[in-house]
C-alpha cells in the first residue's frame, strides 16, 4: 500500500506545483496577488494597482474599466490577496451586484479563482440571492414569496415556541428547531456555498437554510449578494447589521446605484393601500379587544416595556422578523416611546387618525407637492398629531404585532407601509418630497390619487454603508463622468480613475448619424420625432444595416411608446417588410415573460444563421441585464438620445433638489442620465478583446461635445472626427469596411504584447510604464 | 425466391439467355429471366449489383443486352422477337438507363463507406484481413452487421436535405396591386402558400376544412387577405370569420409559448432581479392596473403590431428548425431536466451551468493548454479504478486510506506560503519534477515493470491481431442468440463452427510457432 499511496502523492505534489507554476503570481505592490490565468491584461494590472491604493488608504475609491477585461477577477484576486495577507486589516469582502445572472457569474468566478489560485480551502463563502427562495425548502408546497415568510414566521416566531415548551401538540418547524440547537455551535466547512449548496447542506444537517444563511454570512471571508441587502434598510437592518466595519464592499455594475438608494427610501401610497390598512387597523382593534378580556396582562406587560425604551430593538432576537423600520436614527433607540402611543388602544386611535386624515388628503382634485415640514404642520394643524410620536410609529406598531402574537403577519404589510411612511416623514426634514397625483397625466378623467413619497437624495440611504464600511469601491464599465457620482452620493474617494481597454485591433466602431440620405436632421428631439422624414430615416438606417451585418442587431429606442409609435409606422411604409427580407424582427414589450421568450427566440435564430433583429427600450429591462456577446450582436443603434420622460414631477423635483443642494444643473444631470444609458446600451455588445461590434448613435446630438464628453473613456476614444455627423450612405461604407476587417481571423499571438501580457512581458520597464498611463485619474 | 409484392416494371417475352427461351422481368430491385414454363428465375440480379449493360450494334444480325456486373460476370439476354425484337430491347435499354443510375449511387456509396471505413479504421482494416481475406468468414457477413451500425447516422448525414427555410417576408411578397377598378390583387404563388402552411399550421387546418367542401381554393384565398388575420393592426374580430378561429389559436400558441419559459437562464427576465422591494415601496410608478379600456384605440393596434410580428418571426424560425428538431430533441431534453443538482448532472453540466460558463470565461487569457475533452461516463468508477485484478487485500489501498491522504495533503497545503524570496531554482524544481516522473530516480522502487516493456512489440501486435479477430467472432457468435429463424440456427451450426474452429487452429499454430522460435 505504502508505495502505491507514495506515488499517488507525488503525483499531486506534481500536479500541484504544476498548477502554481503555470498560472500567474503577481507582485503587486509589494503585495503577493494569485491570478488564475495565465496571461492578463494591461488594464488589469493597473486597475489592482489602483485597487491596492485606495485599500492601503482604508478609503473609498470609484473605477470605472469596460466590461469585458476581466473586472471581477481583478477585484477578486487583489482583495482576496489582501485579506490573506493582512487578515486583521480586511476581514471580509462584500461583493454587491445587481442582477441574479450576474451574481451568479461572480460567483462562478469565484469558484475558478479558488479552485485555480489557492488550493488552501481557508476561505469560506457564502452566498444567497433571495431569503425567501430559501424558504422554499421547507414549505415547499407554498408558492408566494409573502406567503412563505407569514407561514415561516407563524412557526419560528419565539412565543409560538415558547408555546411549543408547554404544549408540545403546537406545531414549530423543525429545521429551525434543529439549527437551533446545534447549528450555531458547529462550525460550517470551509467552502464555497451557493445558494443550493446551502439548501443541500441545510437538508443533510437537518437546518433551515434561511437561517443557516444569515449566520453564516456573518462568519463568511466571501459574501456575494444584491445591492438591496444592504441598501435597502428594511432588508440590511436584517442581513447586514452585524457585517465587520473591516470589510471591503464592493458595489460592481454600480452606474444605477443612485436609483436604487432612491427606490429603497421611497413610499408610494394609493387608495388601494389605504382600504387595506384600514380592514388591518379594525383587525388590529378586535384583537386587541379579545385581548383584552382574556389576557390583559399582556398588554400591560408592553406598555411597561415601552416604557423602558426600545433599548429591545437591539436585543430583539432574530426570528422576530417583523418588518423592521427603514431608518432607527439612533436617538430613537434611547428614548421612550412617547406616551400618547404607548397603550395599545391609543396607537390604534393614533393610527386611525392617521389614516383617515391620508384619506382626505387622497380626496383633493389638483397636484400638490410639499415638503416633508410643511406636511407635518398641517397634519398638526388638521388632526393634531405631533413630529414625535409619529417618529416612533413603525417601532410601535412592530412592538403591538408581536404582543399581539398575530403570526401571519404578511396581512399586514399596508399598515407596516403607512407606519414606515410615517416614521420617515418625520425623521427626515431634507431629501424628501410628497407629491400628490389626483390622477394620472395620460388619463385625466380616472381617479386615481397617489401619495409620492419620494426620496431626491441617494446619498440618504447610502450614507450608512460609506460611513461603517472602511473601503466602499464603486465600479462599472460605464461611470462617466466619474466626478459626478462622488457628488451625487457625498461621499469622499481616495481615488477616482478611468481605465481604458487596451485593443490589439480597434473592435469597437462608434458611429454617430446625424442626417439621412436627404439631408434632413436625425434627431429624437421632442418637437421633430414625430416627423414622417425623422422615422423614415430611422427606419432606412436600420434597414441598411440589416443587409450588411451578420448575425444579430441590436436596437434601442428611447422609451416603450416611442419604440411602439415608430414600429406603428414603419409598418405601415412597408419598412419592416423590407427589413424581413434580411433578418428576423423580435421586439420588446412590456410583459417580461413575453420579452423573455422573444429574447430567447432572438438569440435562436442569431445562433443557426439566420440573423434576427431585436428592436428593445433603454432603460428597459433588455438593456439593464442582459449581454449581447459575439454574434449575438454585431451592431448596436442606439436610436435617439435616452432622456428619461421630464415631466415627471418627481423628476422636476430631484432635479430641484439637486440644483440646490450638489449644484448640479439639470440639464448637466438629465445629459449624464441620458448619456450613461446610451453607454450601457452600446457596451452591450462589446463584451471582451476577442469581441467587436459596430456602435451606432443615431441622433445628432451625439456629435456636440458636451454629449460625447460624457460618454466613457474607452467609447470616447475611438470616436474620430470624421465619424461625427455622417449620413446613412456614409454609416453603410464604414461599416462595411469595418466589418470585413474584424471578420479577420483573430489569434492570440496578434494580442501578446499589446493587449495580452505574459509575465516577462508585464515585468519590463517600457511595459510598466504603458500601463501607468492606463489609467486616467479624474 | 420471387417474393409476391414485388412490383414488376416490365415484362419482355421471348428472350433467350444460353440458348434457352424465357422471358425477361424487369422489377423494382432487381433484373430476372426465367425460362419458358418454369414459375422460377435462374438468372437473378440486384441493380445495385449490375456496373453497367452494353447492347449490340444496331447493324447486327442478333439483338443483345449485356449486363456486366460488379464482379465481372456478365449475362447476356438475345431479345429474339422477330418483329418487335429491337424494341424490346430499347424498352428494356431505357428502363435500365433509368433505374440503373439510382442503383449505382446507393451501391457506390456502400463501397465507398466501406472502403472509407477501412482506410479510417487499421484495426478493422486488420480484422477485414484477418477475416475475410483469410476466408474465415465472407465479406457480407463482415458488413453485415458492421454497416448498420451505422446506418443511423449515414441515413442522417446523407439521406436528409437540408430543408430550406422559410423568407420572413413572405408576406411582403404578396404585394397588393390595384387592379384599377377600386380592387386589389394578390400575387399568390405555390412557395407563398407553402410558406403559409409552413409557417401558420392553423390556417393549414382551416383550409383542409373548407376548401373545396365549402368554398372554392380563390374564394378561401380571398377571405385570408380580408380578415384581420392578414391585416392585424385592424382590430374588428368578426364573428362570421373564419380566421378568427386560427387568431385565437395563435393567441393560445403565443401564450403557451410564454408560460413554458426559457430554457436559457440568461435570458430569463422574469428572474434577472433579485426582488426585495414590496409593493408600495419604490419610485418607479405603479403598474397601471391595466384594462385595454384606459388604452386607446392606437395603442391597442400598436401592441397588437408588435405582438404579431414577434409571433410571426418565432413561427418562421420555427417552421424552419421544426425538421432538424425531432432527433436532438433527447439530448437537450435530458440536459434541461435538472438546472440546479450538482452531483447528479455532474457529467452533463446543466444549461445553466454551461451558460455561465461561457459568460466568464476569457479565451484569450487562458493559455493553449487547455483543450477540450471528452468526459468518461462512468456508472461505477471503482470498478474502473481498480479494475479486474485478482484480489489482493494487503496490497490495496482502500478509498479510505486515499481520502485521508488527500486530506492529509490539504491540510498540508493549507499551510503552504511560498515564500517569493526563497523559491526553488527553475533547474532545482525541474530536476525534482523528473526525479518524481515515471523513470525517474524517485519513481523506480514502487512500479514493477509493465508486461509491455517485457515483450517484443511485433508480438504485441500479433498478439492484438489474434484477439481481436477472435472477438470478432466471438461477437458474431452471440450476435446470433436468441436462435429465432433457421438462417441463424443454420450459421451457428454450421459454419460459425468452422470459423471459430479456424480460429483456433490459427491461434495454436501462432503459439507453437512462437514457442518453437524461443526453443
Amino acid at each position: 500500500m505504502i508505495p502505491k499511496l507514495c506515488y499517488f502523492l507525488k503525483l499531486l505534489v506534481f500536479i500541484i506545483l504544476n498548477n502554481l507554476i503555470l498560472k500567474l503570481k503577481l507582485n503587486i505592490d509589494g503585495l503577493l496577488v494569485y491570478f488564475p490565468y495565465d496571461y492578463i491584461y494591461p488594464e488589469q494590472y493597473s486597475y489592482m494597482l489602483e485597487l491596492k491604493r485606495t485599500l492601503d488608504a482604508k478609503g473609498h475609491g470609484v473605477l470605472e474599466m469596460p466590461s469585458g477585461t476581466g473586472k471581477t477577477i481583478s477585484l477578486l484576486s487583489l482583495i482576496v490577496a489582501y485579506q490573506k495577507a493582512y487578515p486583521l486589516e480586511v476581514t471580509k469582502l462584500v461583493y454587491c451586484s445587481r442582477t441574479v445572472p450576474e451574481i451568479e457569474k461572480v460567483f462562478n468566478i469565484i469558484y475558478i479563482f479558488i479552485t485555480h489560485c489557492i488550493i488552501n480551502s481557508y476561505f469560506k463563502i457564502a452566498f444567497q440571492i433571495h431569503f425567501s427562495s430559501v424558504k422554499y425548502l421547507s414549505f415547499l408546497a407554498l408558492r408566494f414569496g409573502k406567503e412563505v415568510d407569514g407561514k415561516c414566521h407563524s412557526l419560528t416566531a419565539s412565543y409560538i415556541r415558547a408555546q411549543h415548551h408547554s404544549n408540545p401538540s403546537q406545531p414549530v418547524c423543525q429545521f429551525y428547531e434543529e439549527f437551533d440547537a446545534v447549528g450555531r455551535q458547529v462550525p460550517i466547512p470551509p467552502g464555497i456555498y451557493n445558494l443550493d449548496d446551502l439548501k443541500d447542506f441545510g437538508r443533510r444537517k437537518g437546518w433551515c437554510p434561511y437561517f443557516l444563511a444569515r449566520y453564516a454570512i456573518l462568519h463568511a471571508n466571501i459574501v456575494v449578494y444584491s445591492y438591496h441587502y444592504l441598501l435597502d434598510p428594511k432588508i440590511a437592518d436584517l442581513v447586514s447589521k452585524e457585517l465587520a466595519k473591516k470589510s471591503v464592499v464592493v458595489f460592481d455594475e454600480a452606474h444605477n446605484i443612485d436609483n436604487v438608494c432612491i427606490d429603497s427610501m421611497s413610499v408610494n401610497i394609493t387608495r388601494r393601500t389605504l382600504d387595506r390598512c384600514q380592514t388591518n387597523v379594525e383587525t388590529l382593534q378586535n384583537t386587541i379587544s379579545r385581548i383584552k378580556e382574556t389576557d390583559a396582562a399582556k398588554l400591560r406587560e408592553e406598555y411597561s416595556r415601552l416604557v423602558e425604551g426600545l433599548k429591545e430593538a437591539n436585543v430583539a432576537r432574530e426570528t422576530d422578523m417583523y418588518l423592521s423600520n427603514p431608518v432607527l436614527p439612533d436617538e430613537i433607540l434611547q428614548e421612550a416611546v412617547p406616551g400618547s402611543i404607548r397603550t395599545a388602544e391609543h396607537f390604534v386611535g393614533f393610527m386611525k387618525r392617521f389614516l383617515e386624515y391620508l384619506k382626505a388628503r387622497l380626496r383633493i382634485h389638483h397636484v400638490v407637492q410639499e415638503s416633508a415640514p410643511q406636511f407635518l404642520k398641517d397634519i398638526y394643524e388638521k388632526v393634531c398629531i405631533d413630529r414625535k410620536p409619529l417618529r416612533f410609529c413603525a417601532e410601535r406598531l412592530r412592538s403591538l404585532l408581536r404582543t399581539l402574537e398575530i403570526a401571519d403577519i404578511a396581512d399586514f404589510s399596508a399598515i407596516t407601509l403607512i407606519s414606515h411612511f410615517a416614521t420617515l416623514v418625520s425623521t427626515y426634514s431634507k431629501g424628501f418630497t410628497i407629491i400628490i397625483e389626483p390622477f394620472e397625466d395620460r388619463t385625466p378623467t380616472i381617479a386615481n390619487p397617489v401619495l409620492h413619497f419620494s426620496c431626491m437624495d441617494p446619498s440618504i440611504a447610502i450614507k450608512p454603508v460609506f460611513g461603517r464600511f472602511q473601503s466602499v469601491i464603486i465600479t462599472s464599465g460605464t461611470l462617466s463622468p466619474l466626478d459626478i457620482y462622488p457628488r451625487i452620493l457625498d461621499f469622499r474617494p481616495v481615488t477616482v480613475a478611468s481605465f481604458t481597454m487596451t485593443l490589439a485591433r480597434t473592435c469597437l466602431c462608434p458611429l454617430i448619424v446625424g442626417r439621412g440620405n436627404d439631408q434632413v436632421a436625425m434627431t429624437s428631439k421632442f418637437e421633430t420625432r414625430e416627423d414622417f422624414a425623422v422615422i423614415r430615416n430611422y427606419g432606412n438606417l436600420l434597414l441598411e444595416m440589416s443587409a450588411i451585418v451578420p448575425d444579430g442587431i441590436v436596437a434601442f429606442f428611447t422609451s416603450y411608446i416611442y419604440m411602439e409609435n415608430i414600429v406603428a409606422s414603419w409598418y405601415e411604409q412597408g419598412i419592416l417588410e423590407n427589413i424581413q427580407r434580411n433578418k428576423l424582427i423580435f421586439i420588446e414589450t412590456q410583459d417580461a415573460a413575453e420579452t423573455s421568450m422573444a429574447l430567447e427566440k432572438y438569440q435562436e435564430a442569431c445562433e443557426n444563421g439566420r440573423g434576427a433583429i431585436l428592436l428593445s427600450v433603454a432603460r428597459g429591462k433588455v438593456s439593464e441585464g442582459i449581454d449581447f456577446v459575439h454574434h449575438y450582436g454585431r451592431a448596436v443603434i442606439m436610436f435617439g438620445v435616452p432622456y428619461v420622460y421630464t415631466q415627471s414631477r418627481i423628476l422636476k423635483a430631484r432635479l430641484e433638489y439637486l440644483r440646490d443642494q450638489f449644484q448640479i444643473r439639470e440639464n448637466d444631470f438629465l445629459t449624464f442620465d441620458a448619456m450613461r444609458h446610451a453607454a450601457q446600451c452600446v457596451g452591450r455588445a462589446i463584451r471582451g478583446k476577442t469581441d467587436y461590434g459596430l456602435m451606432i448613435f443615431a441622433d445628432k446630438r451625439y456629435a456636440r461635445a458636451d454629449k460625447r464628453g460624457k460618454l466613457p473613456r474607452w467609447i470616447q476614444e475611438h470616436l474620430t472626427d470624421g465619424s461625427l455627423n455622417l449620413t446613412i450612405d456614409e454609416t453603410v461604407q464604414l461599416g462595411k469596411h469595418f466589418l470585413r476587417q474584424m471578420a479577420q481571423p483573430f489569434r492570440q499571438e496578434d494580442q501578446l504584447g499589446l493587449s495580452l501580457l505574459t509575465l516577462e512581458q508585464l515585468q519590463s520597464e517600457d511595459m510598466l510604464q504603458k500601463i501607468a498611463q492606463i489609467a486616467q485619474q479624474a | 425466391m420471387a417474393s409476391l409484392s414485388e412490383e414488376v416494371l416490365l415484362v419482355v417475352k421471348r428472350v433467350r439467355q444460353r440458348k434457352q427461351d424465357g422471358t425477361l422481368y424487369l422489377m423494382a430491385e432487381r433484373i430476372a429471366w426465367g425460362p419458358e414454363g418454369k414459375d422460377r428465375f435462374t438468372v437473378s440480379h440486384l441493380y445495385a449489383d449490375i456496373r453497367c449493360q452494353k447492347i449490340s450494334p444496331d447493324g447486327k444480325a442478333k439483338i443483345q443486352l449485356q449486363l456486366v456486373l460488379h464482379t465481372g460476370e456478365s449475362t447476356t439476354f438475345h431479345f429474339s422477337n422477330e418483329s418487335t425484337a429491337l424494341k424490346d430491347r430499347d424498352v428494356a435499354k431505357e428502363l435500365l438507363q433509368q433505374l440503373l443510375p439510382k442503383f449505382k449511387k446507393k451501391a457506390n456509396k456502400e463501397l465507398e463507406e466501406k472502403n472509407r471505413m477501412l482506410q479510417e479504421d487499421p484495426v478493422l482494416f486488420q480484422l477485414y484481413k484477418d477475416l475475410v481475406v483469410s476466408q474465415v468468414i465472407s465479406a457480407e457477413e463482415f458488413w453485415a452487421n458492421r454497416l448498420s451500425l451505422n446506418s443511423v447516422e449515414h441515413s442522417l448525414s446523407n439521406n436528409n436535405k437540408q430543408e430550406v427555410g422559410i423568407s420572413a417576408a413572405f408576406l411582403a411578397d404578396i404585394r397588393p396591386q390595384t387592379d384599377g377598378c377600386n380592387g386589389l390583387r394578390y400575387n399568390l404563388t405555390t412557395d407563398i402558400i407553402e410558406s403559409i402552411f409552413r409557417t401558420y399550421p392553423t390556417v393549414k387546418q382551416k383550409y383542409a376544412e373548407n376548401v373545396p367542401h365549402n368554398m372554392t381554393e380563390k374564394e378561401f384565398w380571398t377571405r385570408f387577405f380580408q380578415s384581420h388575420y392578414f391585416h392585424r393592426d385592424r382590430i374588428n374580430t368578426g364573428l362570421q370569420d373564419i380566421f378568427s378561429e386560427c387568431a385565437k389559436e395563435d393567441e393560445k400558441g403565443l401564450k403557451s409559448m410564454v408560460t413554458q419559459g426559457v430554457k436559457n437562464p440568461m435570458v430569463d427576465l422574469l428572474s434577472l432581479e433579485d426582488k426585495t422591494l414590496d409593493e408600495g415601496y419604490g419610485t418607479a410608478t405603479v403598474p397601471t392596473t391595466s384594462n385595454s379600456s384606459n388604452k386607446s384605440l392606437r395603442e391597442n393596434s400598436n401592441s397588437a403590431i408588435i405582438k404579431r410580428f414577434n409571433h410571426h418571426s418565432a413561427m418562421v424560425l420555427a417552421a424552419g428548425l421544426r425538421k432538424a428538431e425531432a432527433p436532438s430533441d433527447q439530448a437537450s431534453e435530458t440536459s434541461s431536466t435538472d438546472g440546479n443538482s450538482r452531483d447528479s448532472d455532474l457529467f452533463q453540466p446543466p444549461l445553466k451551468k454551461v451558460k455561465l460558463q461561457e459568460a466568464i470565461e476569457y479565451d484569450d487569457l487562458q493559455g493553449d493548454s487547455v483543450r477540450k475533452t471528452i468526459s468518461l461516463n462512468l456508472k461505477k468508477s471503482d470498478r474502473y479504478s481498480h479494475g479486474p485484478i485478482p484480489l489482493q487485500s494487503q496490497h490495496y489501498s482502500t478509498s479510505q486510506d486515499i481520502i485521508n491522504s488527500i486530506s492529509i495533503i490539504q491540510h498540508e497545503m493549507r499551510s503552504y506560503k511560498p515564500r517569493l524570496t526563497q523559491v526553488m531554482s527553475s533547474s532545482a524544481a525541474s530536476s525534482a519534477i523528473t526525479a518524481l516522473s515515471p523513470g525517474g530516480v524517485l519513481m523506480q522502487g514502487g512500479g514493477q515493470q509493465t508486461i509491455n516493456q517485457l515483450v517484443p512489440t511485433d508480438v504485441q501486435s500479433e498478439l492484438k491481431h489474434l484477439y481481436t479477430a477472435a472477438g470478432e467472432l466471438l461477437r458474431h457468435f452471440w450476435s446470433c442468440f436468441p436462435v429465432s429463424t433457421p438462417f441463424l440456427e443454420e450459421k451457428l451450426t454450421g459454419h460459425l463452427e468452422e470459423m471459430l474452429q479456424a480460429a483456433y487452429n490459427k491461434f495454436q499454430a501462432w503459439q507453437t510457432r512462437r514457442m518453437m522460435r524461443k526453443t
